[in-house]
């Protein structure tokens, strides 16, 4: 079966759903196939039951949001399903900052990104607006916008309240974090209903990709093809442009399909954007696809971080409003004359330490009366998570790899993915720990407060790169729009095309460069 | 949908077995739930030894009723998550009540052994002990969050004592941390438990 369109966009996660949603304004009529490996699960009507046999049972909430045989080493998340991994994300919607942009003119380190805050800040409000962001600015005057949130902040719980005034002591500025979950109805959804499930958001409230795909569905803008497994990419005999897309519908009898378009732009996310582009490998480009400078699946960032608990005078309630927090951008600007270290810092209730316990600190069994006034002693004080995503930067040889011991069974050998930091941030990892545990710590000090529990990820989160954007074709895969530099009808959007991670939650950013990447994709 | 009485179901089912007409096995007789290994009643006197005493007698019957609820809903095989952080694929393994009609045997055995006719007609100090005992046996160190049918007191104090309901008796506040709440009113402390 082959379909024609005039784009078509291979994967089906939040970037996919807001270019789509992009392009179809912009030119209202283009012919948009959207073409996802998993399954399209829009079942929202549902979420409400799937979320208490969440919380009953550890149940998975999206069924079938896998495919049995395509998993890579060193991912993070096995969700394959129209919506990808935004289907549970958090909704967490912070900027990343000037600072991101100009590492290597700023400070010497990695690479300056080939795009101005000034364009790039745009489309962030471009990104809040179609996300649906509630937030209150930061007072911060570096983090001035030139359009406010398009909601008002959550509010904070009672907990965050109490928080908020410990962390205030400490000299720190906190403000609640901006997150794309309605605090009115907006987008066609529902406000929040604090139903302390984010991650299952059973009303709504949180954005999620597969409301938006099914609107654009409604109205007839996009063709979606689920269950559409996107193999190769085929050029033309040039090498310019890309022809063709070569698929497998997964269902029935696997038939093949092929999509023929004007435009392609894959849009699978870090680890199976790179993935693509290194299966499509031929004659004519031995070492995969928009891969002249090698640098397909190279550079794989992310960010670090370091948490702590900290037990505090307080009386708090865990289970107010869990994963809402309290941030600070205090840390995203370091002077250039000072030892680099970045890194947001946010600030949850918990409830660790004070959970209901089977034995006493001595070892005693404890059951009825006597386990639940054990588990009150140790409320009277309340805690807080506490937690420093910080900037890392990547290595050339932190990479995305195709491992030919493991395929899926069409033969495709599986991506690999192993991270490795650059010499600098290697060399300063120690003084970055010790620097976020003193700050740490000067949180603790306020309301006799007490650290415990400290911890290092053992990942980089919020993965991102393999297809880092850059103005010089030697050094990058694509250009700031996105275009390979290599195809002049192939671009790739996303997460893959950021050059470093940040220190903070990544999906806004690469939902604003997405949105920016649309005007060039239909010129 | 007419429920249909599993007791009447059966009824039906050995009727038309004895007459040879039982064929295809319907789907919806093969949806039959298998006779459940704990019952509500059967638990209380265990309830008692393990459950708050300020959640008086109806309050331990609710919070066992749940756990039994809990084992009847319960599916095996069912994918469980694995959300972000998390990438196995794995999937609910046997039900943990399984494991519970023998442990409840163990535990009037013990009784018995110690003058009881049963575990529900020891004194509660003597069944306290029993469960300490049994506990101690099935090397049971902590709450699970979830039952494992490691052992049903461990199982129905863990259900328990994780449930939002318990955490509210804890802060004697209505926190409701499972429930949808509304934003309104969030900024306020919680309000005292009613009794």
């Amino acid at each position: 079966m082959t379909y024609e369109c005039d784009v078509c966009v291979i994967g089906g996660g939040i970037s996919a759903a807001m270019l789509s949603e992009k392009l179809t304004e912009l030119r209202p009529g283009l012919k948009i196939i959207v073409v996802e490996a998993g399954e399209r699960i829009f079942d929202f009507e549902n979420r409400m039951q799937h979320r208490q046999r969440n919380l009953d049972y550890g149940e998975n909430a999206w069924p079938r949001d896998f495919i049995e045989d395509q998993a890579a080493q060193g991912i993070i998340s096995r969700t394959m399903a129209v919506g990808g991994s935004a289907l549970h994300w958090g909704g967490v919607t912070n900027r990343f900052s000037d600072e991101d942009l100009t590492l290597h003119s700023r400070y010497g380190l990695a690479t300056d990104w080939p795009i101005a805050w000034s364009d790039l800040e745009t489309h962030y409000c471009e990104a809040e607006r179609r996300l649906g962001v509630s937030g209150e600015p930061s007072p911060l005057a570096e983090d001035r916008m030139s359009s406010p949130y398009p909601m008002r902040a959550m509010p904070l719980s009672y907990n965050l309240r109490v928080l908020k005034g410990w962390a205030d002591k400490s000299g720190i500025p906190f403000w609640s974090t901006p997150q794309a979950k309605n605090t009115r109805p907006y987008g066609g959804r529902s406000l929040c209903m604090r139903c302390n499930t984010c991650e299952i958001c059973p009303t709504g409230a949180r954005y999620s990709p597969d409301f938006t795909f099914k609107q654009l569905l409604a109205a007839k803008k996009i063709e979606l093809h689920d269950r559409t497994l996107v193999r190769r990419l085929v050029t033309s005999a040039d090498g310019k442009r890309v022809v063709s897309a070569q698929a497998v519908s997964r269902t029935g009898n696997g038939e093949p399909v092929e999509y023929r378009a004007k435009t392609f732009v894959v849009a699978s996310g870090y680890c199976w954007s790179s993935h693509l582009l290194l299966l499509s490998a031929s004659t004519q480009f031995p070492n995969g696809l928009a891969n002249r400078s090698g640098l397909v699946g190279r550079y794989m960032t992310g960010h670090a971080f370091v948490g702590a608990q900290i037990e505090l005078d307080a009386t708090l309630y865990p289970g107010m409003n869990e994963q809402h927090s309290l941030i600070s951008r205090m840390f995203f600007r370091c002077a250039s004359s000072a030892p680099y270290v970045r890194h947001d810092l946010r600030v949850w209730e918990s409830s660790a330490g004070r959970d209901p316990r089977l034995k006493d600190a001595n070892g005693k069994l404890l059951v009825g009366d006597a386990l639940m006034a054990d588990w009150r002693s140790r409320t009277v004080r309340g805690a807080a998570r506490v937690r420093a995503y910080y900037d890392v930067h990547p290595a050339r040889d932190s990479a995305l790899t195709l491992d030919a011991a493991h395929r899926n069974h069409y033969g495709d050998p599986l991506p690999v993915i192993h991270h490795v930091l650059d010499d600098a941030t290697t060399g300063r990892a120690a003084s970055t720990r010790e620097h976020i545990v003193s700050v740490f710590t000067q949180l603790a000090r306020a309301q006799n407060g007490r650290m415990f529990g400290v911890s290092e990820g053992n990942y980089l989160d919020h993965p991102s790169g393999g297809c880092r954007m850059g103005t010089d074709p030697a050094t990058s895969v694509v250009d700031s729009h996105g275009r390979t530099h290599d195809h002049e009808n192939l671009f790739v959007v996303g997460s893959p095309t950021l050059p470093t991670g940040g220190c903070t939650n990544a999906t806004l950013t690469f939902v604003a460069l997405t949105l920016r990447s649309a005007k060039q994709i239909v010129a | 949908m007419t429920r249909i009485s599993r007791r009447g179901a059966l009824k039906t089912l050995g009727a038309a077995a004895a007459a040879g007409r039982v064929a295809a096995w319907p789907e919806s007789t093969a949806a039959q739930p298998a006779p459940e290994p704990v019952t509500t009643d059967a638990l209380l006197p265990l309830a008692d030894v393990l459950l708050p005493e300020e959640l008086g007698v109806d309050g331990r019957r609710a919070a066992t009723a749940a756990f039994v609820r809990w084992i009847r809903n319960y599916k095996e095989g069912a994918d469980t998550d694995h959300g972000y952080g998390n990438t196995r694929i794995r999937s609910t393994g046997p039900s943990p009540a399984q494991k519970y009609p023998a442990q409840m045997g163990a535990l009037d055995d013990a009784a018995r052994a110690r003058g009881a006719a049963n575990f529900a007609g020891a004194p509660l100090e003597l069944r306290r002990a029993i469960v300490e005992a049994a506990l101690a046996s099935a090397k049971v160190e902590r709450l699970p969050s979830r039952p494992t049918g490691a052992h049903i007191a461990s199982d129905l104090m863990g259900h328990y004592f994780n449930s939002s309901a318990a955490e509210d008796l804890c802060y004697r506040a209505a926190i409701g941390r499972d429930t949808c709440r509304g934003l309104p009113g969030s900024e306020a402390r919680p309000a005292v438990l009613k009794k």
